[in-house]
């Protein structure tokens, strides 16, 4: 990448990383940032599978869900350090995407993301019914000690950024161009050689680790863990519609989808008179995207400013 | 071990069971088979479905069948003017957009539910609730025994309709190839409308008939559109029989699992799910593949 292209995103990211050491005070943008970094992270992630390869998987709960019990396991019951049980908690994802993706990958286009729903719902059954290990319905309370806002605002700024990074530089990498092909025409990629199935693996999995990483910081930061919360399907949807709404298979798509879809979500579910059309809004916006702007919103500030 | 009454009771169970989820799962098939799309928003017409009943039953005192019936039409119409509206223009592009764009309908449907109905959990209670026929040992509820009918019924009639009338024919004719369909003269366009809306009715049928067996809220559907894509992905996507095959299957499991040792009531949902993604990774074609291929090969 040409250094000035970098410039942009490193002032950005310059100007986020002083918020907290200017406005010490201001803790509820502190936590909204932070968790909107968490959700930034999420979307980057989804991308490289759902934008990057075409594989919309409807499934990420799965991996999130598993991670954050991870953490939350390691951290109540064997008194690790939250920090340490982050790459173990990404580890954990890895396993879960292996486990989907071997099997799922098989299956074409809408099968997959049929599949995908399948699985996340079975993990999410079954973490209900694993009492033992996971609480339950009535979920696992953690330890209260965590660290301040301010950590976790700029824990949460690092991983966005490395994952950001990571997705940049999957785009000009062996394995983003091979992911590019195989979503174009995967019998043609395959005819020159590609090993699509590997290929459609190897994203799946790094992009499961930063799921899994964010979701162990997520759990700390809320101190409590609750099945249908992290396993949720909203969640996974949640993951599809920032990647929709910013731009599928974009690199800055998911990162302004995100930016764009947390804020608001925390905006209608805190204000009474708006929780009730909190769906309508999701609902509208996938049906007025996929209608009239395929590209999302990076694609419509694109065919806005050609003209 | 176990008493043969028990197993008959489970089998019976089963059978009946089986019954409503093939009309259940038939509308996802037919608008598969006719235009290669998903339809998401399955969960979202049979709960909306299930609210109508619901009014109707409350306003008119009408019994949930008649009022699946009217609901039945009513989606009809509005499965055609969905497709018209908005469906016909993803139908050719890539399939995640169709998927996405049916889920926004679900969710705008669920917000509606919310708005007119409220989140309360809601059943309809009539006279035959909680009545049962007696079979020796065997006990059958009304409330099991009439949807099956009912379902048998549609069902009936459903493939008379796509085997002997033109517009029948002109469906299975596009489901097989559209191309073809096309150039033979069938107007593939109005076929697809009318499937679509056809495909709506039975779902909100079904969904009609299910305020007889359960109660229901803004959210349900969900479980029921994951059974009905697993009945429809064990019996091949397109096949009329494999869907009642697939169906057969889904509620025979469902209905013997608590003979597992160590199984719980609220782990059932997981067989669906689980029976969803083995069927896609194994058996791609369905069960019906399975047979077709066992007959070509004799």
């Amino acid at each position: 990448m040409r250094p000035r292209v970098l410039l942009a995103p490193l002032a950005l990211v310059l100007l986020l990383a002083l918020f907290p050491a200017v406005f010490p005070g201001e803790l509820n943008y502190i936590g909204l940032g932070f968790l909107t970094f968490i959700f930034v992270t999420l979307a980057v992630s989804w991308n490289m599978v759902g934008g990057y390869a075409g594989q919309v998987s409807f499934g990420y709960a799965a991996f999130f869900g598993t991670a954050a019990y991870t953490t939350a396991i390691l951290w109540s019951r064997y008194q690790w350090e939250p920090v340490l049980t982050l790459p173990l908690a990404g580890l954990a994802a890895v396993v879960v995407a292996l486990l989907v993706g071997l099997p799922c990958f098989r299956l074409l286009g809408p099968y997959f993301s049929i599949a995908t729903i399948g699985v996340g719902e079975a993990f999410r059954v079954l973490a209900l019914n694993l009492d033992q290990l996971t609480g339950g319905a009535s979920g696992l309370n953690l330890p209260l000690s965590v660290p301040s806002k301010s950590w976790f605002y700029w824990s949460g700024l690092v991983l966005a950024v490395t994952v950001v990074s990571v997705s940049g530089w999957m785009r000009a990498s062996r394995l983003g161009l091979g992911l590019f092909a195989l979503r174009m025409d995967q019998d043609a990629a395959e005819s020159l050689g590609l090993n699509s199935t590997a290929f459609k693996n190897v994203a799946h999995c790094l992009s499961a680790f930063f799921v899994g990483v964010a979701a162990g910081l997520y759990v700390v930061y809320f101190s409590y863990v609750h099945p249908n919360q992290v396993f949720g399907f909203d969640l996974s949807i949640g993951m599809v519609l920032m990647g929709v709404i910013g731009g599928v298979g974009t690199l800055w798509g998911p990162v302004l989808g995100a930016a764009i879809y947390y804020p608001i979500r925390q905006l209608i579910l805190s204000q009474s008179n708006l929780v009730a059309f909190n769906l309508l809004v999701y609902g509208g916006l996938l049906i007025a995207i996929i209608l009239f702007e395929p590209g999302g919103l990076l694609g419509l500030v694109r065919r806005v400013t050609r003209r | 071990m176990y008493e043969p009454s028990a197993i008959a009771g489970l089998v019976i169970t089963a059978v009946l069971t089986a019954g409503l989820y093939a009309l259940m799962s038939f509308g996802l098939a037919l608008v598969y088979g006719v235009m290669k799309i998903i339809n998401l928003a399955h969960a979202g017409t049979m709960m909306l479905s299930a609210f109508v009943v619901l009014s109707l039953n409350r306003a008119l005192h009408l019994d949930p069948i008649l009022g699946a019936v009217i609901s039945a039409a009513l989606f009809f119409g509005l499965g055609m003017l969905l497709y018209r509206v908005a469906v016909r223009r993803v139908v050719n592009a890539p399939p995640i957009a169709s998927l996405l764009l049916l889920f926004g309908v679900w969710l705008c449907a669920q917000n509606a539910a919310y708005l007119i109905w409220g989140s309360e959990d809601q059943s309809i209670v009539t006279v035959y609730t909680y009545s049962t026929i007696d079979l020796g040992d065997v006990k059958i509820a009304v409330t099991r025994l009439i949807p099956f009918g009912v379902s048998l019924l549609a069902l009936a009639g459903l493939s008379w309709f796509l085997r002997a009338t033109d517009l029948g024919k002109a469906i299975r004719a596009v489901s097989q190839n559209a191309m073809a369909a096309r150039l033979v003269g069938i107007r593939s366009e109005r076929v697809a409308t009318i499937a679509f809306g056809l495909g709506s009715a039975l779902s909100a049928f079904a969904g009609g008939l299910l305020t007889l067996l359960f109660s229901f809220n803004p959210d349900f559907g969900g479980t029921f559109q994951l059974k009905s894509f697993s009945i429809i992905v064990l019996g091949g996507l397109e096949s009329f029989t494999g869907v009642a095959l697939g169906a057969v299957v889904l509620a025979t499991a469902e209905s013997f699992s608590i003979l597992i040792p160590g199984w719980r009531g609220s782990l059932i949902n997981l067989l669906a799910f689980s029976l969803l993604v083995a069927a896609l990774v194994l058996l791609p074609g369905g069960i019906a593949s399975l047979l077709e291929r066992r007959g070509k090969s004799e």
